[in-house]
């Protein structure tokens, strides 16, 4: 099978802008993929979600575009367009007819320049709504709904900045100004602090120049605030455990381990492993909890790789009606340790590797997702070129591999567990805890 | 030239490339089973479904849920791959066999890299033709079933989708049902009804296998070999027949008045509502002005309910409408979830857009709008082949001419301002509207009483699970 060859140029513009085009004539597509160095890790105290609040306020308008008519635009034009906000990342991005491309670049560059013309209290009051009611729909007005929130807390002492959620809090939400919105534009929405990823059915010379046109006027900011020291200990050295009273019918647990931070080959042999625990009918979690034990009605276990001093890992098993949940409980936890304990088989090795394989090229094959990725990766590890090289590092994990990153991570003392357990009056979520516009 | 210059000037289009859908060969097996494949240069997977016209609607009462627990229990082994043995063969290609089964079809499907497609076909002929359907298997896909009805009770969003349907198809009705079964028909659903769904699946003249991907049609039928070529000759359910038009399901309304469905749901910081009434089948004759009318209502980001609600208001993070088109007639509905506090309010905006889109005519704007996005869209939902593949999908299912694809865009290029509103006025009827919520009545019952959107009726007694003991989730 063909490993994946994305050739791309990688510069930087005079204000700092990163510039990566990428060309494939495939389809007649292009992708515009813009990702700025702010999270919700970079929220103080009193400010939680207002990083994902901010993304709500891009779509409002700028200086030369009217409130909705950036997607009035890009549908217009044949595109899709959307946001998200995570923990290391706020992204916006465009898919558009590639005889479109250039509405897109405008777009952002507008948005980047010239956001606090359009910028008034009453955009801001019915976004702080919107976000409120995505807050409600996808956490506390769901079963389970917490939970990921739960793990950040668990997971990251409170000081550290992946210890609250990117959603916010009803009251931080409440208190957010203008000030605050032009404040935190004026320090993080800067060419210096954001890479561009443009992707498809595109001329580069082109591409390089509207990028340059539109956002080479843009002023850098020379003061962007670093952020803390957000190293960790490996382990947490500790189990952690908590039981949630919430409106569910069926007990589920949820189970938690720090990880190493994305670049770690730890991390990728945890990746490895989440597929052979949890991936599909023929994993070890499914096989024994949901097909022949019949004491789990679902498993999942999965890494989600962070750059702030630790990654995570956590699944979820949720109990058979009937069933003791400490027998699920002990039943996953134990091939959990029994995968630090003895090396995987040579044939699950090789059929995750085969399965990983397919998902990478097919998740490659959409010029949206390359764009995506481009900019992770220059984002987050200075280091593009990644998206050539992480399904050889995925392909590179051996047994021992795996074996070491479980003793040495997938342990009691680095584990949290959550029970929910019916009963409970409030609400709560969703298993994707990223946040979109 | 200043920031403000460069920025003020708006760019214009450039000059679009060409792009017509990718054209396709028929060609029919020697069971009689028809072969669409379509030749996609460039890209390493090939994607694979075959897919039988035969699904959920086609169910009588009593097995209802039957075909999707025999698609489910279908890749639990097979004579040559008992157990996991057919999953373990299929990753060590890198490859996931899966079954889905809708309202409408049955398809399993793979997706592999092309130098593997031969033997990957092997195992879904295999999975296909000789499944053995277990009984310990069977019987725990039954409780899962089970146990996610219960799951189901617990979470607005699918409850309220729940009692959407029952609410507004009358009990004849397939779609009055969970496609996935309910509480009393689940524990009929034994291996000899899965055997029966079976060997409907067997039949080759609602079958199809649909290929796409950078191979030929030549190489496709060296790769299919001769159990797949051959799949279903000895199949006695020819006899049964094959037309669309023979098998539409009911699609019966219960309601012809407006009526107000409330289940209660204490503490619900939001209602989920879903307003609608049974709706249109895809084989419409105006489905292209449909889409576009549905667009400017409730598709489009922008969309009249959207801008309404979400942008003006702030009442929900997001509203949709549209026609779910299945074989027979699947439902309209406006859905969404509101803050409680704003359940009446919601509710009279959108009846306002429901009546206002009938009433007067869309402006060129909102028309170039949904016209211009779902003409440019198109090649951008046809990237890779799996997504062609599923677009071949719907044309075998609903027995569309071959050009249908390829005529889209003209023909949704063609739709008119009167059109629009024609469309309005013929498939969105405010007059047997049923609103279906799920939220705290202790908070919204009386002042939805007092709004009179329709006789309003108040679930309470539903007992959403305690500690999970295999109660009845009663409905």
């Amino acid at each position: 099978m063909s490993a994946p060859s994305v050739r791309f140029t990688d510069e930087r513009l005079a204000n700092g802008l990163r510039l990566i085009v990428s060309e494939d004539h495939l389809a007649p597509v292009a992708a515009v993929n813009i990702w700025y160095n702010v999270g919700s890790k970079h929220e103080v105290p009193g400010k939680t979600g207002f990083a994902h609040l901010f993304e709500h306020v891009m779509f409002q308008g700028s200086g030369h575009v009217a409130k909705a008519e950036h997607m009035a635009l890009i549908q217009g034009a044949g595109g899709t367009m959307n946001g998200t906000t995570w923990l290391d990342r706020t992204n916006y991005f465009e898919t558009v007819p590639s005889h479109q491309l250039e509405l897109a670049i405008w777009l952002e560059a507008d948005r980047m320049a010239t956001l606090l013309d359009a910028l008034n209290q009453e955009n801001l009051d019915n976004q702080r709504d919107v976000v409120k009611n995505e807050k409600r729909s996808s956490y506390d007005n769901r079963p389970y709904g917490d939970w990921f929130h739960k793990l950040q807390e668990h997971l990251f002492p409170p000081e550290h900045p992946y210890h609250h959620p990117t959603i916010g809090s009803m009251d931080d939400l409440d208190a957010a100004s203008l000030e605050d919105v032009a404040t935190f534009f004026r320090t993080y929405y800067a060419p210096n602090n954001a890479v561009l990823s443009i992707v498809g059915d595109v001329d580069p010379a082109a591409a390089r120049a509207w990028a340059e046109r539109y956002f080479g006027v843009i002023p850098a900011n020379p003061a962007i605030p670093p952020l803390g020291d957000m190293s960790l200990p490996p382990i947490l050295g500790s189990e952690s455990r908590e039981v949630v009273q919430d409106r569910v019918p069926l007990v589920r647990h949820f189970f938690g381990f720090r990880a190493p931070a994305m670049g770690d080959p730890r991390l990728d042999a945890l990746e490895v492993a989440a597929q052979i625990l949890a991936g599909g009918k023929g994993s070890r979690l499914y096989r024994r909890l949901v097909r022949d034990e019949e004491i789990a009605q679902d498993v999942s276990f999965f890494a989600l790789g962070l750059i702030g001093g630790a990654s995570l890992a956590a699944g979820q098993a949720t109990v058979r009606p009937g069933v003791d949940p400490d027998v699920v409980e002990r039943a996953f936890e134990e091939e959990l340790e029994l995968l630090g304990r003895e090396p995987v088989t040579d044939d699950e090795l090789a059929r995750a590797r085969a399965l990983i394989e397919t998902f990478e090229l097919e998740a490659l094959q959409r010029v949206d997702e390359r764009a995506d990725r481009l900019s992770m990766y220059a984002t987050l590890l200075d280091d593009p070129e990644m998206i050539n090289r992480q399904l050889g590092r995925y392909l590179a994990v051996e047994a021992a591999d795996i074996q070491a990153a479980a003793a040495e991570l997938l342990r009691p003392d680095n584990r949290v567990v959550l029970t929910y357990v019916p009963g409970g009056e409030a609400a709560a979520t969703t298993n994707d805890a990223e946040t979109a516009a | 030239m200043t920031l403000e210059e460069i920025l003020a000037v708006r760019p214009s289009p450039g000059r679009p490339r060409r792009y017509t859908f990718p054209e396709f060969d028929r060609t029919v097996l020697p069971s009689g089973m028809q072969l669409l494949t379509v030749h996609i240069p460039g890209r390493p997977l090939v994607s694979a479904n075959l897919i039988v016209r035969r699904g959920a609607g086609d169910e009588p009462a009593d097995l209802a849920g039957a075909t999707i627990l025999a698609a489910r229990a279908m890749t639990e082994g097979t004579e040559h791959y008992p157990g996991v043995a057919l999953t373990e063969a299929a990753e060590r290609l890198g490859a996931t066999l899966n079954v889905d089964a809708s309202w409408d079809a049955v398809v399993a499907s793979v997706e592999v890299a092309a130098p593997r497609l031969g033997a990957a076909l092997a195992l879904l002929g295999e999975l296909v033709e000789r499944p053995t359907f277990p009984e310990a298997d069977v019987a725990r896909l039954r409780e899962e079933r089970l146990n996610d009805l219960l799951q189901v009770m617990a979470d607005s969003r699918r409850r309220v989708d729940r009692a959407f349907t029952a609410t507004l198809y009358a009990p004849e009705s397939p779609y009055s049902r969970p496609a996935a079964g309910d509480e009393a028909s689940v524990p009929r659903l034994g291996v000899e009804a899965l055997r029966g769904v079976h060997r409907t699946l067997l039949d080759p003249r609602r079958t199809a296998i649909i290929v796409g991907g950078d191979v030929t049609t030549a190489q496709v039928l060296g790769a299919l070999g001769s159990p797949l070529a051959h799949l279903g000759s000895s199949s006695r359910a020819t006899a049964a027949p094959t037309s669309v038009a023979a098998d539409v399901p009911s699609a019966a309304s219960a309601v012809d008045h407006p009526i107000v469905r409330l289940y209660h749901r204490p503490g619900s910081v939001q209602t989920e509502l879903r307003i609608g009434h049974v709706g249109l089948a895809r084989r419409g004759p105006d489905f292209h002005a449909v889409q576009v009318m549905a667009a400017i209502l409730g598709g489009l980001f922008n969309s009249r309910l959207q801008m309404n609600l979400r942008e003006e208001k702030g009442y929900t993070y997001g509203i949709g409408a549209g026609f779910d088109m299945r074989r027979g007639a699947g439902p309209f509905s406006v859905r969404t979830a509101v803050q409680t506090a704003a359940t009446v309010p919601s509710i009279t905006e959108c009846l306002s857009e429901l009546r206002r889109i009938r009433e007067t005519k869309v402006t060129e704007t909102e028309l170039a709008a949904a016209r211009d996005y779902l003409v440019g869209v198109f090649p951008l939902r046809f990237e890779t082949p799996g997504a062609v593949v599923a677009a071949l999908d719907g044309l075998f299912i609903h027995e569309l001419p071959d050009d249908e694809l390829a005529r889209y865009r003209p023909a949704v290029e063609a739709v008119t301002i009167d059109a629009v509103q024609q469309a309005a006025q013929d498939h969105i009827h405010p007059d047997r509207l049923a609103i279906v919520a799920v939220g705290d009545a202790d908070v919204v019952a009386a002042e939805l009483e007092s709004a009179g959107f329709g006789e309003l009726e108040v679930v309470t007694d539903e007992v959403p699970v305690e500690s999970g003991e295999g109660e009845e989730a009663a409905d």
